[in-house]
C-alpha cells in the first residue's frame, strides 16, 4: 500500500512486479495495426489539450478595425493617374499582351514622335481615381493587363499607324475630347480630316454664296459702268473727229 | 560602389549616352563563426558494407520489438551539427544506404562539409524463402541483411562549414525516401523540438492523461493496454511515433 500514501490522489496506481508474457499474437507489426475499441476510446480521452489564453477572447475588447495606411507611394501613383487623365485629350485603353522589349521601346519611340506617351498604371491603381471622376464609364476596360496611351494632341492617325505594326497590343477604347470611342469609332475618328482644314472648308463654303450674291447684285452696275465707259469713250472718239473736221 | 544603372534605362537613352553611375552602401551580416570546425579525414560518406564479416551466420529470430519505442542511441548530435532524425521505427537496408551515400556524396561540398553515419550498417539478417518454394521444410536461407532504427534516432549527421539551409533540401529529400517518417533537423530545431514537447507535457490543459488512466487502472483499462504502454505512456503504437500526443 505504498503506492497509495505517496503523491496526489490520482497517482495511486500501481505498477506490476510481475508481468505475463504473452504469447497471443505479434505486439509489434509491420503496419499500423487497429486498437482496441476500449483503447481507442482512451486514446481519445486522453488527447492534448493546449492551454486556453488567460482572458478568452470574448472578454477581449473587440479589435480595433485596422486602418490601412496610405502609403505615399500609392498616393504618389494616384496623383499621377489623375493627372494623367487630367491633362489629356486622347486617352487610349490598349490590352497588354507580353513582347519583346526592344518592340516596346520602340513602340514608345515611335508614339512619343507624335507626342503620345505610353503609361503603365495598375489597375488596383486606376479603379479607385477612375471611380470618383468623370471617367466611371471607363472602368470596364481596365480589366487585366492593360497599357494606357496618353496625349495633349488628337493624333489618333498616327497612333493607329504605329499600333497596327504592334500585334500584341489591342486597342480596346478610347475617349478623345470627353467622348468615348471604341476601336470602331477611333478608325472613323482617324479618318476625319483635320480640324483646321475642316474649318476652312466651312469658311469657304460660307463665303462663296454671299460672294456670288454679291457678284450678281455688283453685275448690273458694273455693266452700266462699262456701257457708260464705253459710251463716253465714243463720244469723245466722235467729237475728236468732228473737232478734226471742225479744224479742217 | 559604383554601379551601372539597369539596363533599361541604358537601352532607353540610347547607346550613346553618357552611362549613369549611381552610389549606394551595402551592409554585410557577419558570416557565422566557423573556427571550432574540423574536417574528418574522409568527409563523405562511408560505405557500408552489404553483409556483415562475419564468419558464422546465423538466422535470427525475426524480433521486432527492435524498432518498437523511442530509441535509447544515438539521440543526440556528436559530431555534425544538422542530420536526419527518424520519427519512427523501421528497417533500413543496403539501398536505403547506398541511396543516402550517394545522394548526400553529391549534393555535399567534400570540402567544406562532412557527413557521417549514426546508424551501423546492415547486422540484422533476414530470411526469405526462396521464389517458388512450398511452404513448409523449416525456414529458409538468409536473404539479405537490415539495420533496425527506432523512433527519434539520427541516422545521419552532416557538418563543417555550412549553415542548415544549405543541407536542408538534400537532407529533406533523402529523409522522404527512408521506410519510416524521418525528417532534416539542425541541433537547434531539434532542441527547439524537444522543448515544446516538454511544455507541452507541462501545459497540457487535459486532467486525464494516458499515463494517469494506465497507472491508476482507471475503468479496468489495463486489461486493453500492454505493458510497453506503461513505458510509452501511449505515444508509440507499435513501430509508429504519434508525434501529436503528449
Amino acid at each position: 500500500m505504498a503506492a497509495l500514501s505517496g503523491g496526489g490522489p490520482w497517482r495511486r496506481g500501481w505498477l506490476p512486479a510481475l508481468q505475463v508474457v504473452r504469447h497471443a499474437s505479434k505486439a509489434v507489426t509491420r503496419h499500423w495495426k487497429a486498437m482496441h475499441f476500449q483503447r481507442q476510446k482512451l486514446m481519445a480521452v486522453t488527447e492534448y489539450l493546449a492551454p486556453k489564453p488567460p482572458i478568452p477572447e470574448q472578454c477581449l475588447p473587440p479589435k480595433k478595425e485596422v486602418v490601412e495606411e496610405e502609403d505615399g507611394y500609392v498616393r504618389l501613383l494616384r496623383r499621377q493617374v489623375a493627372e494623367a487623365f487630367r491633362d489629356n485629350r486622347m486617352i487610349v485603353v490598349c490590352q497588354y499582351n507580353p513582347m519583346p522589349n526592344e518592340d516596346m521601346l520602340l513602340m514608345r519611340h515611335y508614339l512619343r514622335k507624335h507626342n503620345i506617351e505610353v503609361k503603365f498604371f495598375l489597375n488596383e491603381i486606376v479603379r479607385p481615381v477612375l471611380s470618383q471622376s468623370k471617367y466611371k464609364n471607363l472602368l470596364p476596360l481596365f480589366v487585366g493587363r492593360n497599357i494606357v496611351l496618353v496625349s495633349p494632341e488628337t493624333k489618333a492617325k498616327e497612333m493607329l499607324r504605329v499600333l497596327r505594326g504592334v500585334p500584341q497590343i489591342n486597342l480596346l477604347g478610347a475617349c478623345i475630347d470627353d467622348t468615348i470611342l471604341s476601336k470602331k469609332g477611333v478608325e472613323n475618328f482617324a479618318k476625319l480630316p483635320s480640324l483646321e482644314a475642316s474649318q476652312g472648308q466651312t469658311v469657304g463654303a460660307l463665303a462663296l454664296l454671299p460672294s456670288q450674291t454679291c457678284s450678281l447684285l455688283q453685275r448690273g452696275p458694273v455693266r452700266l459702268a462699262a456701257l457708260l465707259d464705253e459710251y463716253i469713250r465714243q463720244l469723245q472718239a466722235g467729237a475728236s473727229p468732228s473737232q478734226s473736221s471742225e479744224a479742217h | 560602389m559604383w554601379r551601372q544603372l539597369g539596363r533599361s534605362l541604358a537601352v532607353r537613352e540610347g547607346p550613346g549616352s553618357p552611362v549613369v553611375l549611381r552610389a549606394g552602401l551595402k551592409k554585410y551580416v557577419l558570416p557565422p563563426d566557423y573556427s571550432g570546425v574540423t574536417l574528418p579525414e574522409r568527409t563523405k560518406l562511408k560505405f557500408m558494407d552489404k553483409v556483415p564479416a562475419v564468419p558464422k551466420v546465423r538466422r535470427e529470430p525475426r524480433r521486432l520489438r527492435d524498432i518498437r519505442g523511442p530509441s535509447g542511441e544515438a539521440t543526440e548530435f556528436t559530431q555534425g551539427q544538422y542530420g536526419i532524425l527518424a520519427l519512427g521505427g523501421g528497417y533500413l537496408h543496403w539501398g536505403h544506404f547506398e541511396m543516402m551515400r550517394l545522394t548526400i556524396g553529391r549534393c555535399m561540398d567534400p570540402k567544406t562539409m562532412f557527413a557521417v553515419w549514426r546508424v551501423p550498417a546492415p547486422y540484422k539478417p533476414i530470411t526469405r524463402k526462396s521464389l517458388g518454394h512450398r511452404m513448409g521444410g523449416g525456414k529458409g536461407p538468409i536473404d539479405h541483411y537490415v539495420t533496425a532504427v527506432k523512433s527519434g534516432r539520427l541516422v545521419v549527421e552532416v557538418g563543417g562549414r555550412c549553415e542548415f539551409g544549405e543541407v536542408k533540401h538534400f537532407l529533406a529529400r533523402v529523409a522522404g525516401k527512408l521506410p519510416f517518417p524521418a525528417a532534416a533537423v539542425s541541433r537547434d530545431t531539434l532542441q527547439r523540438m524537444r522543448e515544446e514537447e516538454e511544455e507541452k507535457q507541462l501545459n497540457n490543459q487535459n486532467p486525464w492523461t494516458f499515463e494517469r488512466i494506465a497507472t491508476a487502472n482507471m475503468l479496468g483499462m489495463r486489461k486493453y493496454l500492454s505493458p510497453y504502454d506503461l513505458r510509452f505512456k501511449g505515444r508509440y503504437w507499435g513501430k509508429f511515433f504519434l508525434q501529436h500526443r503528449v
